[in-house]
């Protein structure tokens, strides 16, 4: 569906372009870290969802968080596009701080809309706007944020249908896509703004099987052929041993071991770890 | 025109009628639109198109037409013809019957979430229709319906105001004659709006309450 | 019945007057709504509780006890200025409705999806543009329903403004009665005027509900294969 050739037609994900298109500050550049998480602690209420995080991913890495449910893993990626707010502790994007300036004051809504550009986020349950074709999906963001004309936006946006392979649906609403179908138009339009980091959460836990691979496979195609920095939460073991660079394995709000793919899945240290590969395994 | 404490006072023990005949009223006209409300909504379900479009129409009248339209039909066309009734009864009928019509549709909207195989199961028990009714489906629909009841019986204690305009002694009537007499309008009004707004406040504490032990 | 039918001109003035002072009221309601049905949701608490007080304070007493005193016992305060009947009606009775339909609108915002407004905030759009252009036009769905058969009440509430001396359909037929003594009639005559207004308010409304994106998007959806897959790459 989404060959290597179609690829090389589309826009390259380059960081460079991502870089100039926002203006980026130069320091920023020679950050070590896409994202960094510093002793981040997160609180609902008196319940405490993480203890202590420490997690830092390199520009381009491609990192995966896996788990048990409810230990944390959709809260880290709700962290980094700053729809919540940690209890204590700090997160840099390039090295910039989304939380506090320089003076240690809380960012103002306008300096942290410029650094929460730098990152995407696509959602276990699409998250489309069912009001909007799939055309007017893709360009709101565009239009609105980066004040592109109409023209400009919509022909970009088919270059990105293109990349998933759903130029025909221009003018579809959501409610007529299957569920693969949708997924993928969420991806092409956390895409479209260039992002220097990805967050994807879970987004094929609400596919049939047979979808999920379509969905697996842009991705496959995003992983391989661009340098965006990836962080992935998912239960596909498989899909996560192919495109992670270093897994992540979190446990009741904790990072218990982390490695590349094939330390973790064919030599894992922790018990809890063993404990939840099998689980997930056997399934 | 400032304030006039002594004249507040002074008019107190007049408003105070007014606040008894707004209780009286709203507790009265309350008990019709609850119980004709109930009484209309099984008609409707359970009988005949003469009976649903007899419903339908009455719906339509408390729907389309104004409380005071229909307060002043009653209270000048009925003496015509030949049907002396004190204004009281009248207002407390009119609005009663209103809200019956609009509580109605609350019931039989309550009734129509409730699971159909709660009826399949009183069948299978061979209840008779009677005994369904009564003491199963009937007492779940009230269940159910309270907090929107609860919202119209607010509603309906807030209209018995418009009763003043067929000299009922209601809260808002005693204010205006208290008025017109001394022709002063701040305090009678002022203190009329506040023991409205404080009269609101149980039917707050109700509603509130409710949504607490159900959310 | 001719008798009455005699004074046609001053009730189509009337009539006028009524269909006027609704169409006001309705649309002052819905701006006041959306306003106040935002502030409802705030994310700052005492901008919440500020506005739940204000729309209690506005219902507790009826809208006749409220147009009573704005029109009455306002001037009388120092500093406050003495309201024109129409201007006093108008104002009460947008403000009433205004606050039935912040709660209508609050519920219709706190129905959509959250997911709505964080995949917004993961594209980088502000909370305005995300409530004007995608968390507002689908919570209208289901704002617009329950905000017509609340004008629709509000049609009716039009006939308490002529206790203030507006003269509207009520005012001029209780004249007309004055004078033709057919009080059936006249009474009869209003009923089935302000059945028809509620009944065309009601029909306007149906009207505006089909135009709201989310309800075409949604007919579209259920319209067979309007989208037949003729150029997907699958
Ligand atoms: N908005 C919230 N309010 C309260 N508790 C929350 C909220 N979001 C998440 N949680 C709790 O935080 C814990 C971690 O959730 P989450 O990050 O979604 O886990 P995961 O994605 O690994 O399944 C869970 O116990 C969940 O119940
Ligand atoms: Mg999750």
């Amino acid at each position: 569906m989404l060959s290597a050739a179609e690829f090389s037609h589309s826009r390259p994900f380059v960081p460079e372009a991502a870089t100039e298109a926002h203006g980026v500050a130069p320091k920023s550049k020679h950050a070590k870290w896409a994202i960094e998480f510093e002793r981040i602690s997160k609180f609902f209420g008196a319940h405490r969802v993480l203890v202590d995080l420490d997690l830092q991913v390199q520009p381009g890495e491609k990192v995966t968080l896996i788990g048990p449910s409810g230990s944390g893993k959709t809260t880290v990626l709700r962290l980094a596009m700053t729809l919540e707010k940690p209890t204590g502790g700090d997160i840099r994007i390039f090295g910039e701080s989304i939380l506090f300036d320089s003076a240690g004051k809380p960012l103002s809504t306008s300096q942290e809309a410029r650094i929460r550009r730098r990152c995407g986020m696509v959602f276990q349950q699409f998250n489309l706007f069912p009001h909007l074709t799939v055309l007017q999906n893709l360009v709101l963001a565009p239009t609105t944020v980066l004040r592109q004309s109409k023209e400009q936006a919509e022909n970009t946006a088919l270059e990105y249908l293109r990349m998933v392979g759903l130029e025909g649906k221009v003018h579809a609403y959501p409610a007529q896509l299957s569920g693969g179908q949708q997924q993928r138009i969420a991806i092409a339009r956390a895409l479209i703004l260039k992002p220097e980091i990805l967050l994807l959460d879970e987004i094929t836990s609400a596919l049939d099987p047979e979808l999920a691979g379509e969905v697996l496979d842009v991705v496959r195609g995003v992983a391989h052929e661009t340098k965006v920095t990836l962080l992935i939460v998912t239960h596909e073991m498989r899909f996560a041993r192919e495109v992670s660079d270093r897994i992540a394995v979190f446990d009741a709000g904790r990072i218990i071991e982390q490695g590349s793919p094939d330390k973790i899945f064919s030599y894992p240290e922790c018990d809890r770890t063993r404990a939840f590969l099998q689980s997930v395994l056997n399934h | 025109m400032t304030w006039d404490w002594s004249y507040a006072v002074e008019i107190v023990p007049n408003l105070m009628v007014g606040v008894w005949y707004t209780i009286l009223v709203t507790l009265a006209s309350s008990a019709i639109a609850l119980i004709g409300g109930l009484l209309l909504a099984i008609l409707e379900i359970a009988s005949t198109r003469l009976g649903r479009t007899f419903v339908r129409f009455w719906l339509e009248l408390a729907r389309g037409v104004p409380i005071l339209i229909l307060l002043y039909f009653t209270f000048y066309v009925l003496p015509q013809l030949g049907i002396t009734i004190p204004a009281i009864p009248i207002g407390i009928g009119v609005l009663g019957v209103v809200y019956a019509a609009y509580c109605s549709e609350v019931y039989r909207g309550s009734l129509i979430t409730i699971p159909t195989e709660l009826r399949d199961a009183c069948v299978a028990l061979n209840l008779s229709q009677y005994v369904t009714w009564q003491r199963v489906l009937v007492p779940l629909m009230i269940k159910r319906a309270v907090p929107a009841l609860l919202n119209y019986v607010l509603g309906l204690f807030r209209e018995t105001a418009m009763l003043f305009a067929i000299g009922v002694p209601v809260l808002m009537g005693e204010a205006q004659v208290a008025g017109n007499e001394s022709f002063r309008f701040l305090e009678p009004f002022t203190l009329a709006g506040i023991i409205y707004m404080a009269m609101n406040l149980p039917f707050l504490y109700l509603l509130s309450r409710y949504k607490d032990k159900h959310a | 019945m001719e008798a009455v039918l005699e004074y046609w001109p001053v009730l189509i003035q009337g009539l006028w007057v009524t269909v006027w002072v609704s169409s006001c009221i309705i649309l002052g309601a819905a701006l006041g709504a959306i306003m106040l049905g935002v502030l409802r949701v705030s994310r700052t608490g005492v901008i919440r509780v500020l506005s739940m007080v204000f729309i209690e304070c506005i219902r507790g007493p009826s809208a006749l006890v409220l147009l009573f005193w704005v029109f009455y016992a306002l001037p009388l305060l120092p500093g406050m200025p003495q309201l024109s009947p129409l201007a006093a009606a108008i104002l009460v009775l947008a403000l009433d409705g205004a606050v039935y339909g912040a709660e209508i609108v609050r519920a219709g915002i706190e129905a959509v999806n959250r997911g709505q407004a964080d995949a917004c905030h993961a594209l980088g759009l502000s909370r305005f543009q995300s409530f004007t252009k995608v968390v507002l036009p689908q919570a209208l769905s289901q704002i617009v329903p329950a905000f017509g058969s609340l004008a629709r009440g509000m049609i009716k509430w039009t006939s308490i403004v002529s206790f203030i001396g507006v003269q509207d359909i009520l005012y001029v037929a209780n004249n007309v009665r004055a004078q033709t003594f057919e009080t059936t009639i006249v009474f009869c005559l209003l009923a089935v005027l302000y059945w028809i207004l509620t009944v065309l308010c009601g029909l306007v409304f149906r009207e505006l509900e089909q135009v709201l994106p989310l309800n075409r998007a949604l007919r579209a959806a259920r319209a067979p294969s309007a989208y037949a897959p003729a150029g997907a790459a699958q």
